[in-house]
């Protein structure tokens, strides 16, 4: 089977995201100019696109993977799924006993939410088996450094599109930036210490 | 489980990317086989005995 490569995939997902970022900061913000049933439903939908583009990516990784990737992919994918459902039951019992105020889109957050998930469950379950980072650490570009510079990017979009975005979505893209930002930090922290681990496993 | 397909590797003088390669698994994969921490599945197993043209048994043992 054509292996998928790490780089391949998260060439692509770079790119997914991108795409997803656009479409929030230039074309999102024309909901509120934008009349017609139809064409605000396209536009309210529009982000999904590259989010579908995403779960397709990461399909193609899990079916690429070896056993052992295969295992670890579908052990965080599950821990993931598990987490969020946890989350969504309490904090829709709490909703429905009006014990906490939820707006409707909170639902946004879930699939970064699992996608967080997925990517620190499957870090630790790597370490079981050793394989605590990827080859992409011999990258020039670290993925590291891609996540704080795509930090740097959202929160500076966010600034220079500040009069186009509402109050409660510029504060939603600086939340962002600040998730990307930290998962930039745990990164290094992972390449750090794997380095550390690793160092003359090769041969 | 134990094995000795670090040894047999070593002998052929394939780096754990050649073998990964060989096998069409990941450099991990091979590393986490060498170290015991993952054992492999059994068609995994029956293509590292015939990588290295011996029987299954010879490369692992289930020990204890």
């Amino acid at each position: 089977m054509p292996r998928f490569s790490e780089k391949a995939y998260r060439r692509r997902v770079w790119q997914a995201m991108t795409a997803y970022v656009g479409c929030m900061l230039l074309l999102w913000p024309q909901l509120h100019v934008v009349s017609g049933p139809v064409l605000k439903v396209a536009l309210a939908l529009l982000p999904v696109v590259p989010m579908l583009y995403l779960i397709s990516l990461m399909w193609r990784r899990v079916r690429h993977s070896d056993e052992l990737q295969q295992r670890t992919h579908l052990v965080a994918l599950g821990v993931a799924t598990m987490v969020v459902s946890a989350l969504s039951l309490g904090a829709g019992f709490l909703a429905a006993a009006q014990v906490l105020v939820l707006r409707g889109d909170i639902l946004i957050w879930v699939f970064p939410v699992i996608l967080v998930c997925y990517d620190l469950t499957r870090w630790w379950v790597g370490r079981r088996y050793g394989v605590m980072g990827t080859c992409e650490e011999a990258s020039r570009f670290p993925v590291y450094l891609r996540l704080l510079l795509a930090a740097a990017a959202i929160a500076l979009g966010a600034l220079a599109f500040r009069h186009q975005l509402g109050e409660h979505q510029f504060d939603a893209f600086l939340g962002v930036a600040c998730v990307v930002a930290a998962a930039g930090v745990l990164a290094a922290l992972v390449r750090w210490r794997s380095r550390q681990h690793h160092d003359g496993d090769a041969l | 489980m134990k094995n000795t397909v670090r040894e047999l590797r070593g002998e052929h003088g394939w780096s754990q990317a050649e073998m990964a390669e060989r096998l069409d698994v990941s450099r991990q994969t091979v590393n986490a086989i060498e170290t015991g921490k993952y054992d492999p599945s059994l068609p995994l197993a029956f293509k590292i005995a015939a990588l290295f043209g011996r029987p299954i048994e010879s490369i692992f043992d289930p020990g204890e």
